[in-house]
C-alpha cells in the first residue's frame, strides 16, 4: 500500500480524497494554486505546496510543478481527482516514467478510449450497441450528406477529440449539415486542439443512463449498476440518481454487462464509467467512456455500500478488489444534487464571493461533500461547483423528499446559488414521474 | 527581556547555541516558532563580526488562547521599508545555494546582484534551474537553507533594493 498520495487537484473532490487516503493511514501532499491558499481543506493533507498562481494553467495543469511536488514531498503515487490533468494521458505516462503511480487506468487505455471514434469501434467489436452512425471519420461534406440521408435526419456532429458538448451540432437538413459541420470542425479545433468529427443518428429525447464500473490489475472487472443524468443543462448535469427510475430490470442487466465487456476490451483498469443514452424505446446506446472518477460518484457509493475513492487506491496499489459481482447490489435510492455558484435568475452566471454562512444540513442519510465553509472566498478562476448534496433513502419517493427537506436546511450566504433551480425541479410533476429526458431542463427553465 | 509562558524557546544556554550554530553554519537569520511564540535572530550588517547579535525579536504570531498578546509588551515586528524586496521562486523542486557541493555560494549575504544575476539553482525533475535575481540589490538575507524544498512564490532572498 502507499505510504504517501500527492492529490493534484482542488476543492471538493480534494477533499474527498484526502478524507480517504486518512482513513486508509496514507499520508497526503497536496497542492494549492495562490486562490487556494489558506483553504481550510489544506489543513487535512500531510504536507501541502504552492504550485503556481491562481490560473488553472499556470498551477493545477502545470505538469512539471506538480511533479516536482510529487518528488519534493516523496509522494508513491498521484490522484489525479477529475477534471484538470485526470484524463490527460500525457500526464498518466510522465508519472509512471518517474516512478509514481498514476491513480487511474493506464494511458494507453486513457489514449485508446479518449479517441471518441476509436472507442465506438471498439464497442461495436465487443458487440456493444452503438447509436447508427458513421464507421469512422468525416472526411468530407459529400460523405457527410450521403450517410446522413442513409441514417435519416436528424444527425448529430460530434468531435472525435473530446466532450462536454463541445464541437457538437445537431442539423436537420443538408443545408443546417454543410453549416454544421463547418462549426462544428472550428470548435472542436479550438477546444480540443484536434478537428476530427464523427456522425451520429440524432436520438432526440435520450435519457443520459450511466453505469460505473471498477477493474484491478488482476483481471476483475465488475460494475456498480447505473445512474440517470438527464437532469441537465447545456450538457452540465444538475441532479443525478441511482437507481435509474423506469428502467426494465433486463435493459438495466443488459447494459451493465456491456459495460463490462467493454471495459474487459479496452484493458481498461480503476475506475471509470460507461455512457449510454436511451431512446423513446428504452434502446440503450454506447456514446463514450469517462475514464476518471466522476463527479457524481457519491450516488453510487450510498447505493451500493462501497467507497469508490479507496477501491480507486486499493486498485493502484496493486491489490485485488475484495468484492465479486455477485457482492454487489443496489439498496435503496440515492439523489445528489450539485450546488452551483450560478444565478439562475441570471442566465446561471457565476457568482464568485465569499461565504458570509453557512448551515450544513444533517440527517438521516443526508451527505454533504463540499470544501466550503463561512469565510471562504469562492474564487472566479475555476468551475462554479461549492457543494454535492446527496441523500440516501429507502425509496424514491423518500429521497425526494428527504433532498427537498435537506435544500431547505441548506443555507448558504455570500453567493448565489442553484439551490432555487433545484427545489423547483424536484416540485416538478415529470421529475417525480421519472418522465424526464435530457432536454428537461431546457424546455421548463429556458434561458 | 520580556520572557513569555514559553520557558523552552527562551533558555539562554539555547540561544547561544542558536548563534553558535549561526555562526557554524554562516546562517544570517534563524527563524523559529514554538506553539504560539516566534524567535528571530538576525547577525549584524557586518559578516565580519558574528558577535554582534539583534536582541531576540519575540513577536506572537497565533493569538494566545485567552486572545490577549503574550505578556510583558514585547516591540511590535519591524514594518517592512519600502525598498525591501524578496527573490520568490518560479518553481516548485529543490533549493541549492551553490552550483555544486563543492563549490561556494552563488552569492552571500552583503553581495551585490543584478537582474541577470545567478541567485540559486532550483532542482526540480532532475533539470538544475538557474534562478537571476530580476532585481538590483544587496542581499540582506538568505531565507533557505541548502538543499530544502520549495514552492512556487516562496520567498528565496531578501534584498536591499538599488537604484
Amino acid at each position: 500500500m502507499f505510504k504517501r498520495i500527492l492529490v493534484a487537484n482542488r476543492g471538493e473532490i480534494a477533499l474527498r480524497i484526502l478524507r480517504a487516503c486518512q482513513e486508509l493511514g496514507i499520508e497526503t501532499v497536496a497542492v494549492f494554486s495562490e486562490a487556494d491558499r489558506g483553504a481550510a481543506y489544506l489543513e487535512l493533507a500531510t504536507e501541502a505546496y504552492c504550485i503556481g498562481p491562481a490560473k488553472a494553467s499556470e498551477s493545477y495543469l502545470k505538469i512539471d510543478r506538480i511533479i516536482s511536488a510529487a518528488e519534493i514531498g516523496n509522494v508513491q503515487a498521484i490522484h489525479p481527482g477529475y477534471g484538470f490533468l485526470a484524463e490527460n494521458a500525457h500526464f498518466a505516462e510522465v508519472c509512471r516514467s518517474c516512478e509514481i503511480e498514476f491513480i487511474g487506468p493506464s494511458h494507453e487505455a486513457m489514449a485508446l478510449l479518449g479517441d471518441k471514434n476509436a472507442a465506438r469501434r471498439l464497442a461495436r467489436e465487443a458487440g456493444v450497441p452503438v447509436v447508427p452512425g458513421s464507421e469512422g471519420l468525416i472526411e468530407n461534406e459529400a460523405q457527410a450528406i450521403a450517410l446522413a440521408h442513409q441514417l435519416g435526419f436528424p444527425v448529430l456532429i460530434k468531435a472525435a477529440g473530446g466532450g462536454g458538448g463541445r464541437g457538437m451540432r445537431v442539423a436537420l437538413n443538408d443545408l443546417a449539415l454543410k453549416s454544421a459541420l463547418q462549426q462544428a470542425q472550428a470548435e472542436a479545433e479550438a477546444a480540443f486542439r484536434n478537428g476530427e468529427i464523427y456522425l451520429e443518428k440524432y436520438i432526440e429525447h435520450p435519457r443520459h443512463v450511466e453505469v460505473q464500473v471498477l477493474a484491478d490489475n488482476h483481471g476483475n472487472v465488475v460494475h456498480l449498476f447505473e445512474r440517470d443524468c438527464s437532469v441537465q443543462r447545456r450538457h452540465q448535469k444538475l441532479i443525478e440518481e441511482s437507481p435509474a427510475p423506469r428502467l426494465e430490470p433486463r435493459t438495466r442487466e443488459a447494459m451493465c454487462e456491456a459495460a463490462v465487456r467493454l471495459i474487459q476490451a479496452a484493458k481498461y483498469t480503476n475506475a471509470g464509467t460507461v455512457e449510454f443514452i436511451l431512446d423513446s424505446e428504452c434502446r440503450f446506446y454506447f456514446i463514450e467512456v469517462n475514464a476518471r472518477i466522476q463527479v457524481e460518484h457519491p450516488v453510487t457509493e450510498m447505493v451500493t455500500g462501497i467507497d469508490l475513492i479507496k477501491a480507486q487506491i486499493l486498485v493502484a496499489a496493486g491489490e485485488e478488489l475484495p468484492f465479486r459481482q455477485e457482492d454487489i447490489h443496489q439498496g435503496g435510492a440515492a439523489l445528489e444534487c450539485r450546488i452551483n455558484a450560478e444565478d439562475p435568475a441570471e442566465g446561471f452566471r457565476p457568482t464568485p464571493g465569499r461565504i458570509t454562512r453557512l448551515r450544513v444540513p444533517g440527517g438521516f442519510g443526508v451527505r454533504f461533500d463540499s470544501h466550503i465553509h463561512e469565510g471562504y472566498e469562492v474564487s472566479p478562476h475555476y468551475d462554479s461547483l461549492i457543494g454535492k448534496l446527496i441523500v440516501h433513502q429507502p425509496t424514491r419517493e423518500a429521497a425526494i423528499a428527504c433532498m427537498k427537506r435537506a435544500l431547505r436546511e441548506l443555507h448558504i450566504e455570500g453567493v448565489k446559488t442553484t439551490i432555487p433551480l433545484h427545489q423547483q425541479i424536484l416540485e416538478n410533476n415529470a421529475f417525480h414521474e421519472a418522465r424526464v429526458d435530457t432536454t428537461f431542463v431546457e424546455r421548463n427553465w429556458p434561458s | 527581556m520580556a520572557l513569555s509562558s514559553a520557558q523552552d524557546v527562551f533558555d539562554l544556554r539555547k540561544i547561544r547555541r542558536l548563534v553558535e550554530l549561526m555562526k557554524e553554519h554562516d546562517l544570517s537569520e534563524i527563524d523559529l516558532q514554538q506553539g504560539e511564540v516566534r524567535i528571530q535572530l538576525r547577525r549584524g550588517w557586518n559578516p565580519q563580526s558574528p558577535t554582534m547579535i539583534a536582541p531576540p525579536t519575540v513577536s506572537a504570531s497565533l493569538p494566545a488562547p485567552s486572545g490577549q498578546p503574550a505578556a510583558g509588551g514585547e516591540p511590535p515586528p519591524a514594518q517592512p521599508k519600502e525598498n525591501i524586496a524578496f527573490i520568490k521562486s518560479p518553481m516548485v523542486g529543490t533549493f541549492y545555494a551553490a552550483p555544486d557541493p563543492d563549490s561556494p555560494p552563488f552569492v552571500n549575504v552583503g553581495d551585490h546582484v543584478g537582474p541577470e544575476t545567478i541567485v540559486c539553482i532550483v532542482e526540480a525533475m532532475k533539470v538544475f534551474n538557474q534562478i537571476p535575481a530580476e532585481v538590483s540589490g544587496r542581499i540582506l538575507a538568505v531565507l533557505v537553507e541548502n538543499g530544502a524544498p520549495v514552492e512556487f512564490g516562496q520567498p528565496l532572498f531578501k534584498v536591499e533594493l538599488e537604484g
